[in-house]
């Protein structure tokens, strides 16, 4: 009863994906900060919705609908449009939005130069903030946008369409930490900088700035504006540092060169990887068995060679659905026992979509063995697989038998068996002459 | 909201006095000398980039020295951003000095090696592209490529624990033990060959002195010798392939018979020993 109650909750869940327009779900809860105007968003939240999300919008300070009820969350993605709100319903806090995150709902957060709740947040992602009140400025190229307002080329980036224009944004950069979970989507243009002047006379601030070293100054392209985080639970979050980026102002604003502005696609393609619908993959299922037998052995014995398989799959967002993804080309395979005893790339196979298999000799060492596959690439989902193997020695009987070194003791050891034979059947049959002359001669006397 | 339109106001006011007038670059020079003060390169840089790289040792230090101009006239201002940009373009590693300016526009820049800035990126054997970038509130932007400038490789720093996890790892390959080495089968034949050796002896005595086995098919006899017999094949059938439990079974069984068979057969012999017959 208990395993058609899961099952049936099982179907129910894949049910719903295969309808959704995400990998991970399509109610999303848009928080927007009453002083944001929903009509300057209509773009980038009417192709949301077309495309088969369901939006419920709340402001920041309204207790409901609530983010989550009873530790589980009532939505597959939040947006928090808030960049200068300060104070939240009690139910959003940073602790509860990492919570979220834990569970598998994605985030979409705007920064804003203002000190809020959300600064800090960012601060545990590994990034570092400049202090409040440093907007990022560029004097380059020249135009009659106020220096706050910056044209960013788009670089290239397995989350955003090829060959994007340029986009404008206007809000707070961010240094990025050493974490390899960061992943950045917009860098700053090298000319630009993190300044809270107005007029010439700041450059004095900016030099006093940059003396403190450490993170004392966010300048040149090694600094984000736009950063993604996946999470060891393959949920998603970005943190974009101005709310800007994602309005209709911005997405109908010509560039300098007169051409469109980039943002409503940028936007897109930022919700899309951040909503798991783009470089989302998961390992379908794991096979392993010895060469030539296709069933999997209750336990290897060292030596063996060993054939092991995965299926992994990618979610297609034109479908909306899972399919067998062969586009990985340095996976690994490796065969630990506290370490990694051996460490092979798992190539996909040709011919066979979604198919990746390997074949490897069991090293001569007994225990318990882990196949591990792990794949982590910025962007991507990660993959993790592991299953337990036993490897166990030779029997008694496993062993080679006729050895060539062990002839003289088989010779020594068949000799005195047919020697025992011979020797007992001589003595049986044979007829002692002598004594019985020496009998009868004893007799006769 | 009302202060964020007096921010973007403020803004405005200053974008419609932009432009006014272009920044440039005079007199700029550069000079290294070495940690005990000796010049080793004093020169001026031309307006455009300077075609030979500048190469700075361990303890080298080099100076930088120009005026920010209003329009290429004498007048010096000072710009909002006077930014060196040192970039690796093989990297994409990046590093951006602020240079003090005074009001009067004079700058002056000093990098010495022994103590490097923070700013300076992770080097390796490639030259870093010096550029100076220039930016104002009330003028027209500036770069200028200044030089290529060679300087020594720097530690890398240390990554962070996961990193290595986000990379192709180097393949492990398990050493196995080697094989087991076995000597020569001349040598095992030989020594074989010398184990049965003394057949030869036993049966070319027995060939002088003559064999006699009067009751070799005796019905009392034979049926012992042959569940002997029976057992010799039986221990070379376990050396072949039977296991433990299979040998003990039928070694079980056959130990019945001949326990009974050999009652009788020695008995017999017992008699005809005993001269009985």
């Amino acid at each position: 009863m208990r395993f058609l109650g899961s099952a049936l909750v099982s179907f129910l869940v894949l049910a719903g994906k295969v309808l959704t327009k995400s990998s991970s779900g399509d109610s999303v809860l848009v928080l927007l900060d009453p002083s944001l105007s929903r009509a300057n968003y209509s773009i980038f939240f009417g192709g949301l919705e077309q495309q088969g999300y369901d939006l419920t919008f709340r402001a920041p300070k309204h207790a409901s609908p609530a983010i989550a009820e009873y530790g589980v969350p009532n939505y597959s993605h939040v947006i928090l449009f808030t960049p200068d709100t300060k104070s939240y319903a009690p139910d959003v806090t940073p602790q509860s939005l990492v919570g979220l995150l834990s569970e598998n709902t994605n985030l979409l957060i705007a920064l804003s130069p203002r000190q809020t709740p959300l600064t800090s947040l960012a601060t545990e992602f590994s990034l570092i903030l400049p202090p409040p009140g440093t907007p990022l400025l560029s004097h380059h190229p020249k135009r009659p946008e106020p220096a706050n307002v910056i044209p960013v080329s788009v670089s290239e980036s397995p989350i955003l369409t090829p060959d994007t224009n340029p986009v404008w944004f206007s809000g707070v950069p961010h240094a990025l930490g050493n974490s390899p979970y960061l992943v950045p989507i917009l860098r700053a243009p090298s000319e630009s900088f993190a300044a809270d002047s107005t007029d010439d006379s700041g450059s004095g601030t900016i030099l006093s700035a940059s003396d403190k070293g450490g993170e004392g100054f966010w300048a040149g392209s090694h600094i984000g504006l736009v950063t993604g985080f996946q999470t060891t639970k393959n949920s998603r979050a970005v943190f974009a540092g101005g709310v800007e980026l994602f309005s209709d102002e911005y997405a109908k604003k010509a560039l300098p060169s007169g051409q469109r502005s980039g943002n409503a696609q940028f936007a897109r393609d930022v919700a899309a990887w951040v909503f798991q619908e783009t470089l989302t993959l998961r390992i379908d299922r794991t096979e392993h068995h010895r060469v030539n037998e296709t069933a999997a052995p209750e336990m290897y014995t060292i030596n063996d060679q060993i054939v092991y398989t995965a299926y992994i799959s990618a979610y297609d967002r034109k479908t909306s659905s899972w399919k067998p993804y062969s586009g990985i080309t340095d996976m690994q395979l490796e065969f630990t026992m506290l370490d990694p005893h051996v460490r092979i790339a798992l190539p996909p196979v040709s011919g066979e979509p979604g198919k990746y298999e390997v074949q490897f000799r069991a090293p001569d060492r007994h225990g318990v063995f882990k196949l591990v596959v792990g794949w982590r690439r910025k962007g991507y989902s990660f993959l993790h697989t592991t299953t337990t193997v036993p490897v166990v020695p030779l029997r008694h009987d496993q062993y080679p038998r006729f050895l060539s070194a062990a002839w003289p003791y088989y010779a020594g050891a068949i000799s005195t068996s047919v020697g025992f034979f011979l020797f007992s059947a001589l003595w049986l049959a044979g007829d002692v002459k002598g004594e019985k002359k020496n009998l009868k001669g004893v007799k006769s006397e | 909201m009302i202060p964020r339109i007096t921010f973007h106001l403020s803004w405005l006011v200053i974008a419609a006095g932009v432009h006014a007038a272009t920044l440039s670059l005079q007199s700029p020079r550069v000079t290294i000398s070495s940690s005990d003060a000796t010049q080793l390169l004093s020169d001026t840089l031309p307006s455009i980039k300077r075609p030979e790289p500048l190469t700075l040792g361990a303890s080298d230090i080099l100076k930088l020295t120009f005026q920010v101009t209003e329009n290429g006239e004498g007048k010096g201002v000072q710009p909002h951003q006077t930014f060196l940009r040192f970039y690796d373009s093989v990297s994409g590693e990046e590093g951006i000095q602020p240079v003090r300016v005074t009001p009067g526009g004079k700058a002056k820049f000093e990098l010495n090696m022994a103590r490097p800035p923070a700013s300076l990126p992770p080097t390796t054997d490639r030259p870093l592209a010096v550029s100076l970038i220039l930016g104002s509130f009330v003028h027209d932007p500036a770069k200028y490529d200044l030089f290529d400038l060679y300087v020594p490789t720097s530690s890398t720093p240390a990554p962070h624990p996961d990193e290595a996890s986000f990379h192709v790892l180097p393949p492990i390959v398990h050493t196995f033990r080697p094989e087991q080495k076995l000597p020569p089968k001349v040598v095992s034949i030989v020594f074989a060959a010398l184990v049965l050796s003394p057949w030869a002896i036993l049966l070319g005595l027995w060939g002088k002195i003559g064999l006699s086995v009067p009751h070799l098919v005796s019905p009392r006899i034979l049926p012992f010798t042959a569940l002997l017999g029976a057992f010799e094949v039986l221990l070379v059938r376990y050396w072949v392939g039977l296991k433990l439990g299979q040998v003990l079974l039928y070694g079980g069984i056959l130990a019945i018979p001949t326990i009974f068979a050999g009652k009788t057969a020695l008995a017999t012999t017992g008699e005809w020993r005993a001269g009985k017959h």
